[in-house]
């Protein structure tokens, strides 16, 4: 509906309270990250322009490098190994096994529990002496393998990373709402020329949700590894020896510290880095093996 | 695979296949629930069981008094209140000037629509975190550094984008007829928003109500950030404040854990439709 002569100034009154948020809460913030990024200030004297200095300093700290590898590492583990496990997930729930219902509703459970929460949980968990898992080891006889999983260098990273990578709930629920929208006859034609369960995920519902929900699921996947904060705050708050660092703590010590102009710069790389990966996950995901699906498809279709 | 499903022998491979299943869904499940069930036993433990006994061992006497001690001593029930409060009222706020914004961008034509709702998803698409150092320049001088006003400024603010988006999403799907009849019928602006509009989109507001509350609920990053009294900390603040309080007393922590989770467990079984809905509607977006 075009907006008619009286409607202008309703429709300009309605319309504020919303463009001054956006301004207020998201241009303006991205563009004061940018414009700090090239100052040193500690957000009390007068700051002094810098350019790229923060940048510069930021790529010789190792433990700036050190939480930019754990974020890539991050995000590749939530694209391509969490997503994945998500969508076999997705796969087999949606065929509506008995109590799948059941089944959907708690693995989204971890999804409404707090980052906080939760890792507090796993801290319990992983804790040395009174820990879950230590408690498991032993009872199972593995009990040499006990150890404090958050307090080894070796151990520390893994640990923060992989109780994350099986709760699949809010991808697999994202692919499951995708999957019902195929049409069951490609699944019925495939039944009678005697595709098996396996076959039929392969190439029919994995080609149909590949270019939408699968690519939305590994995009959003990779985006919040990059942006990991609570996990790692709480349960090792970055340590042992930096080797739990990520982007967004390293960021937020930096401004505990009073530094803003590197803490903003590392905001600026997080930032861009986030972009990257959308760009390059949309580049493989709609390359040249999306023809060769199209036509595997049409040809089981014309069958 | 010759063999079809049409036929209801089972092959042996097709009995492998659903026994891998089974084990798959089971083992999700598990890993889901049995931390869960294994804090919530070891909330209801004492100090001694939990320390000296089996991790696996179920408590001899169910220790509630560690709820209480959670709740009076840690000043839980002061964060829960705080945390409904902020909450409830940044929720409100959040809907309707989300619904004002998604009624213009759904409903006129007009010039400049198309740049607005770019920058609305692009608002989904920023990572919030990184933009900690200007949320708090803002807060602060706004005067709102360690206030109930500047939190729920902050969490109203945040979540316009996805609710927007979610609101709009409805209200697209109501046919132009009814607003135009309307508008013949003499309605104005207002007219139409509060009375066609508005409660055709009864469930695009619940939605993005729902999952506005929950994202309040669960923040963290924020809240500790721009909060420093102890009057006005959130549950989710509260939780690592426990953990240092309650660093003996290991039981307390769980039972003050467990308080925190109840709820959001609670309110997702109760709007579960509102809440997967808003997630994956939003996600498909993004």
């Amino acid at each position: 509906m075009k907006p008619t002569r009286s409607d202008r100034g309703p429709l300009a009154a309605f319309l504020s309270p919303a463009l001054v948020i956006m301004l207020t809460f998201f241009v303006l913030p991205v563009i004061y990250v940018v414009v700090v990024s090239m100052l040193k200030w500690n957000g009390i004297s007068a700051p002094t322009v810098v350019w790229f200095q923060n940048f510069e300093k930021l790529f010789r700290d190792k433990s700036f490098i050190r939480s930019v590898t754990n974020n890539i590492i991050w995000a590749l583990v939530a694209g391509f190994i969490q997503v994945p496990l998500a969508m076999l997930m997705a796969i087999i729930l949606s065929r509506k096994p008995r109590g799948w219902k059941f089944f959907r509703t708690v693995y989204f459970f971890p999804q409404v529990i707090s980052g906080i929460a939760l890792a507090t949980l796993w801290r319990a968990i992983y804790s040395a002496d009174t820990g879950l898992l230590n408690g498991l080891l032993r009872a199972i006889g593995l009990g040499h393998l006990a150890r404090d999983w958050l307090g080894t260098v070796e151990t520390a990273f893994p640990a923060v990373l992989i109780y994350w990578v099986f709760y699949v709930g809010y991808y697999m629920v994202i692919m499951m709402a995708d999957i019902t929208t195929i049409d069951t006859a490609y699944y019925e034609a495939a039944t009678i020329d005697g595709a098996s369960d396996f076959q039929q995920a392969i190439y029919i519902t994995i080609p149909l949700i590949k270019k939408t929900s699968l690519l939305t699921c590994v995009t959003l996947a990779s985006v919040l590894g990059l942006r990991q904060f609570e996990q790692v705050y709480m349960l090792t708050n970055g340590g042992p020896a930096n080797t739990t660092n990520t982007m967004v703590l390293y960021m937020y010590k930096k401004m505990q510290d009073s530094n803003y102009g590197r803490a903003s710069a590392s905001a600026v790389i997080l930032i861009l880095v986030g972009v990257i990966f959308i760009v390059c996950i949309r580049a493989i995901f709609t390359g040249r093996n999306e023809e060769a699906a199209a036509a595997r498809k049409r040809r089981r279709e014309m069958k | 695979m010759t063999e079809s499903r049409v036929h209801h022998k089972l092959s042996p491979k097709e009995v492998v296949l659903a026994v891998l299943r089974w084990i798959l869904i089971i083992f999700f499940a598990l890993y889901t629930l049995f931390p869960l069930v294994w804090l919530v036993i070891s909330s209801l433990k004492t100090n001694f069981e939990f320390l000296a006994l089996s991790p696996f061992a179920l408590p001899a006497k169910p220790q509630w008094q560690n709820y209480v001690n959670a709740l009076s001593v840690a000043g839980l029930g002061r964060m829960l209140l705080n945390s409904v409060f902020v909450g409830l009222v940044a929720t409100i706020f959040n809907v309707i000037v989300a619904s004002m914004s998604a009624y213009c961008i759904s409903r006129f034509r007009f010039k400049g629509r198309e740049s607005i709702y770019t920058l609305f998803t692009a608002g989904i698409l920023v990572p919030l975190n990184a933009l900690m150092v200007p949320y708090f320049v803002i807060i602060n001088r706004l005067g709102l550094y360690n206030t109930y006003g500047g939190m729920i400024l902050l969490y109203c603010a945040i979540g316009i984008p996805m609710s927007t988006f979610l609101i709009r999403g409805l209200m697209d799907s109501i046919p132009l007829d009814l607003e135009e009849a309307a508008y013949i019928d003499g309605c104005g602006f207002f007219g139409r928003f509060f009375y066609v509009i508005l409660p055709l989109s009864r469930t695009g507001i619940v939605t993005a109500a729902t999952f506005e509350f929950l994202t309040c609920w669960n923040e963290f990053v924020f809240a500790n950030l721009i909060v420093s009294s102890e009057k006005l900390r959130t549950i989710q603040v509260g939780i690592r404040y426990f953990t240092n309080q309650f660093s003996t007393d290991y039981v307390s922590m769980y039972a003050a854990i467990v308080i925190s989770i109840v709820p959001s467990i609670l309110g997702y079984i109760l709007f579960q439709e509102q809440i997967i809905s808003g997630m994956t509607s939003g996600a498909v977006k993004g």
